[in-house]
C-alpha cells in the first residue's frame, strides 16, 4: 500500500537530548492521522520534518511518495502546514494575506484574488477580510492561518496543535474545516494534545510520548486496549444496599466514584442484567446507570504511564 | 469547494486530489518565477505603509523630523544658518539613509519570531525570495527616506550646488552604501533570538557610526578619542564625499574610501546573511 505519508525510525536530536528516537508513523491517502501527545513528546519536531523546515539525524520519511530529505521541493508541492503559532503576517490584511501565498504560488492576480475571497467566505472571515491580521481574535487568526495553508489546495495538511488555546466554538469551527478538508480527499496529519479532538478526528492515532511511539490504533482500539468496560450505576438512596448487590453479583469490589456513582468491571455482560434485576427486587432505584468504554483520556493514562500524568492537559 | 482555477497546479483540483497524492507536480521554477515571487514579497513589505496611515506619517515624518533638528535648529545655533545647512543636510541624508536598513534585519527577525518565515519556507518557493524581496522593499522605502529628507532640506534653505550628475552620484554612492550596511542588517536579524534584540545590536551599531562621524561636526573640532574614532569611521567618509558631491565641493579620496568600504561590507556580509538565511530555510 502506498501511503500519503510514511516514516521509519525519526530521529531527531537536541544536543544529546532525543526529541524523536525513532518513531514510525503512516497515512492512508484521505485519512486523519492524530498524533497524540504530551507536551514536549515530540510532535512538533516530527510535523517540522515532515513538512521540509527541518532534517531527521536518523531515519527516512517519505510525503506523497517523496523523501522529505532529497526531494524537499517536491513535497512543498503538496503540502500545506498550519502551526500552533498562527504565522500569518501581522501587517497585511486577511485578504492580503491570502492574496499574498496565492501570488507565491504562481497565481495570477485574478485567479489569486478569486480564491482569497472564497477561503474567506469559506472560513467566516470576511467582515474581518480588509482588517489587519493583527488585530484578529485568536480563532480567526488560526483559521486565517489555516485559509493561508489551503490556498495552494494542497493534498496533504500538516496541523500542529491547530485548536491549542481556543475557545469551545472556534475549536468546533476548525473541526468542521478539517472534516471538510478530508471529505475533499486530503490526508491531514494533526498533532493534539485533547484526547477528545483526537477521538473526533483522526482515523488512526500514534500516542508518542519521550520521542517514541507508546501505541497505535484507532481510537476504539486504543480504548479497549486500556482496559475493560465498566458497569456504573448511581444509586438515589439505599447506597450500601447497592453496593453490596454489585459486589455480590459480579464478585468484584465495587470502585466508589463522586456523587455516589458505583463502577464494577464488566467481564461479563450478563452481570448488568442481573444487577438491574436484584436492584429493582431490593427496591434502589437509579438515578443513572450506564455501561462505559474507557475513555480516551483513560486510555491515555494507561498507556503513557503515570510518568505523563501530570502533563496530559 | 467553489474555487477559481489555479494555474499552479491543474491537475490537482479537488476532485481528483485523492488520487493524485503520488503524482510529482511539473517542477521547475525558473529564474522569472523566482523574481516574481521576490516582487511579490517585496509588494508585502510594502503594503503595511499604505494599510496603516499612521506608519506612513511616522515613516515620513522621521525625516522631515531629523531636517528640522539639525538644519533648523542646530543651524539657528549655529549663528551662521546657511553655512550649517551646507554641512549639516549631507550629514541629515547620511543619517537618515544608514538608520533605515534597520527594518531589513527588525522584520526579518519579526518574521522568523512569528512564524511566517517557516510558511515561506514550507511552500514550493525559490529559497532566495523572502531574502530578496526584503532587500529589494527596504532599498525603495530608504530611497524615498532620503528622497523626502532632501525636499524638506531643500525646503530648510539647502541649495544643491553641484552639477546634477554630481549631485546624483553622490545620492547613488549613498544608497549604495546604506545596501551594503543592509546585508549587516539582514545578518543581524537572521541570527537574533527576537525583535528586540535585533533592534538593541542594530542600534549599538548605528549609533557610534553615524553620529561618531563627519556627518554632524568635523572631526578636527572633537576631542581625543573621538577624533580618532571620527576619523576612522568609514561613515565619515561617506557623509564627506556626499557633501562634496551636493555642494560641489572637491571630493579628494572619499568617494574610493566609501566605495572600497561599501565593497568590503558587501563582501563580507552577503555570505554571512545568506549563509544564516540558508541555515533558517534549511
Amino acid at each position: 500500500m502506498t501511503y500519503a505519508i510514511e516514516a521509519h525510525g525519526l530521529v531527531k536530536r537536541y544536543g544529546d537530548k532525543a526529541a524523536l528516537a525513532g518513531i514510525d508513523l503512516a497515512a492512508p491517502p484521505g485519512s486523519v492521522l492524530g498524533v497524540l501527545g504530551p507536551n514536549g513528546a515530540g510532535k512538533t519536531t516530527a510535523v517540522r520534518i515532515l513538512a521540509t523546515l527541518m532534517s531527521p539525524d536518523g531515519g527516512r520519511a517519505m510525503v506523497g511518495g517523496h523523501d522529505v530529505v532529497k526531494a524537499p521541493a517536491e513535497v512543498r508541492k503538496l503540502i500545506g502546514l498550519t502551526g500552533q503559532y498562527a504565522s500569518v503576517d501581522e501587517k497585511l490584511t486577511g485578504r492580503q494575506n491570502l492574496v499574498m501565498i496565492g501570488r507565491l504560488l504562481g497565481m495570477s492576480r485574478t485567479t489569486a484574488r478569486s480564491r482569497a475571497a472564497a477561503l474567506l467566505a469559506e472560513f467566516g472571515l470576511e467582515d474581518a477580510a480588509d482588517r489587519a491580521a493583527g488585530s484578529y481574535s485568536g480563532g480567526m487568526r488560526r483559521r486565517l492561518d489555516l485559509a493561508a495553508s489551503l490556498v495552494g489546495r494542497p493534498s496533504i495538511i500538516f496541523m500542529d496543535e491547530p485548536t491549542t488555546g481556543l475557545d469551545p466554538r472556534a475549536r468546533a469551527d476548525l473541526w468542521r474545516i478539517v472534516h471538510e478538508q478530508v471529505a475533499g480527499g486530503a490526508t491531514v496529519l494533526l498533532t493534539t494534545q485533547y484526547l477528545e479532538e483526537a477521538d473526533q478526528l483522526a482515523d488512526e492515532i500514534v500516542l508518542i510520548d519521550h520521542g517514541l511511539v507508546a501505541a497505535r490504533g484507532t481510537p476504539r482500539e486504543l480504548k479497549a486496549r486500556a482496559g475493560d468496560r465498566r458497569l456504573e450505576i448511581r444509586p438515589e438512596r439505599d447506597a450500601e444496599k447497592a453496593e453490596l448487590i454489585l459486589a455480590e453479583v459480579s464478585g468484584l469490589a465495587p470502585h466508589r466514584g463522586e456523587d455516589g456513582l458505583l463502577s464494577v468491571p464488566l467481564l461479563d455482560p450478563a452481570v448488568s442484567h442481573a444487577v438491574f434485576r436484584r436492584l429493582e427486587e431490593a427496591d434502589v432505584p437509579l438515578s443513572e446507570h450506564a455501561v462505559r468504554r474507557p475513555t480516551l483520556d483513560e486510555a491515555f493514562l494507561a498507556l503513557t504511564g503515570a510518568a505523563t500524568t501530570g502533563r496530559t492537559r | 469547494m467553489t474555487a477559481a482555477p489555479v494555474t499552479r497546479s491543474p491537475r490537482r483540483t479537488d476532485d481528483v486530489r485523492g488520487e493524485n497524492v503520488m503524482t510529482a507536480m511539473p517542477s521547475t521554477y525558473g529564474r522569472r518565477s523566482a523574481l516574481a515571487q521576490g516582487m511579490t514579497l517585496a509588494w508585502r513589505s510594502l503594503v503595511p505603509l499604505r494599510n496603516e496611515p499612521g506608519r506612513l506619517v511616522q515613516f515620513l515624518l522621521q525625516p522631515i523630523f531629523m531636517v528640522v533638528v539639525f538644519v533648523l535648529m542646530f543651524g539657528a545655533m549655529s549663528g551662521d544658518p546657511e553655512h550649517a545647512a551646507r554641512y549639516l543636510m549631507p550629514g541629515v541624508l547620511t543619517q537618515v539613509a544608514l538608520i533605515s536598513t534597520n527594518t531589513t534585519g527588525m522584520n526579518l527577525a519579526e518574521d522568523i519570531v512569528n512564524g511566517v518565515f517557516d510558511r515561506f519556507r514550507s511552500m514550493p518557493i525559490a529559497r532566495s525570495a523572502p531574502l530578496a524581496g526584503r532587500v529589494t522593499a527596504d532599498a525603495l522605502t530608504t530611497a524615498v527616506t532620503i528622497s523626502v529628507a532632501l525636499l524638506a532640506g531643500i525646503a530648510a534653505g539647502f541649495r544643491i550646488t553641484a552639477t546634477p550628475l554630481e549631485a546624483l552620484g553622490g545620492l547613488t554612492l549613498l544608497l549604495v552604501f546604506t545596501l551594503a550596511l543592509s546585508w549587516v542588517s539582514a545578518w543581524l536579524g537572521l541570527k537574533a533570538r527576537s525583535v528586540a534584540s535585533m533592534q538593541g545590536t542594530a542600534t549599538a551599531v548605528l549609533l557610534p557610526l553615524t553620529f561618531g562621524s563627519s556627518a554632524f561636526i568635523p572631526p578636527a573640532n572633537l576631542p581625543g578619542v573621538l577624533r580618532w574614532w571620527s576619523s576612522v569611521n568609514p561613515v565619515s567618509h561617506l557623509a564627506d564625499a556626499v557633501r562634496a558631491l551636493l555642494t560641489g565641493a572637491p571630493v579628494g579620496a572619499h568617494v574610493w574610501v566609501t566605495l572600497a568600504w561599501a565593497a568590503a561590507v558587501t563582501a563580507c556580509f552577503v555570505p554571512l546573511a545568506v549563509r544564516a538565511y540558508t541555515r533558517r530555510i534549511r
